[in-house]
């Protein structure tokens, strides 16, 4: 049966540590088309919205998870929330953990919460990315 | 309260979209190819939320100085930017105004709108007050 309220509560394993650099934050800093200093330089901070990167990684376990049968390309994004304890910085590896919170079906929409903790390699909490996901189900 | 910061333009473009692909790793064809844009729905190519999202954020993070302030960050997206394949591309205009202040922090509502359309809903930033 695919995705449905009783996939709430379900966890996926922590995806392998994604390693911060310096590069990958200038690279994205540049991306968003923002010149901030605090993004370069000798100790680069990562944009607030870099942890997206590592998220999506993240998500990739419920598309991949046949079960659900959901597919990326029928997939919206409705809301995002991140929550930052703090900025992601050169050198950490953070690994993303995914929970569906909740799920909410509309005859052919589905509507996913998704919750990704982010942590770091000693496990301190670097916060989160949570997000409404719309996905359509093809009219079969 | 009710202070508004100033407000920013952010065009975006077609090769604005396939550079944040690359950068985000999102290679969700909507966001560079016409044809998988209208099987969805749409009439061309739409930008990703989160690089509308992410953008949209600079004007907090101007204002502030710090991006290291932000501590949230929600976004609720209403209406897709719709990127035209030409110079001037889609401008986003964001602007963002202090809806309450206490000891520790400051939250500001964002609001964008992009060809007149409001593109995000609910959008709020919360910022640390590092000095008082």
């Amino acid at each position: 049966m695919p995705i449905n309220a009783e996939h709430a509560g379900r966890r996926y394993p922590a995806t392998k540590p994604y390693l911060v650099t310096s590069a990958r934050i200038a690279e994205f800093a540049a991306a968003i088309g923002d010149d901030n200093p605090a993004y370069t330089g000798e100790e680069p901070i990562a944009p607030p919205t870099f942890s997206t990167l590592i998220a999506a990684q993240a998500w990739g376990a419920l598309f991949d998870d046949p079960e659900l049968e959901i597919s990326l390309h029928r997939t919206m994004h409705a809301d995002q929330r991140f929550r930052i304890t703090r900025s992601l910085r050169t050198g950490d590896l953070v690994s993303a953990t995914a929970t569906i919170e909740k799920v909410r079906i509309r005859g052919n929409t589905e509507m996913i919460t998704v919750d990704v903790a982010l942590t770091g390699a000693d496990g301190e909490d670097l916060g989160s990315a949570i997000s409404q996901l719309i996905h359509n189900r093809q009219a079969s | 309260m009710g202070f508004q910061l100033p407000p920013i333009t952010i065009p975006i473009t077609r090769t604005t979209v396939v550079r944040y692909a690359g950068a985000s790793t999102d290679f969700n064809p909507i966001h560079y190819s016409d044809h998988a844009a209208r099987e969805l729905g749409f009439e061309q190519v739409v930008a990703h939320g989160m690089l509308t999202m992410a953008a949209a954020l600079r004007v907090v993070t101007d204002w502030v100085g710090d991006p290291d302030e932000v501590s949230e960050y929600f976004v609720r997206f209403i209406n897709p930017v719709l990127v035209p394949d030409d110079a001037m591309g889609a401008r986003l205009e964001v602007s963002g105004t202090v809806t309450a202040v206490d000891d520790k922090r400051v939250t500001i509502s964002i609001e964008a709108t992009c060809a007149g359309q409001k593109i995000l809903g609910a959008a709020k930033a919360v910022v640390r007050r590092s000095n008082g």
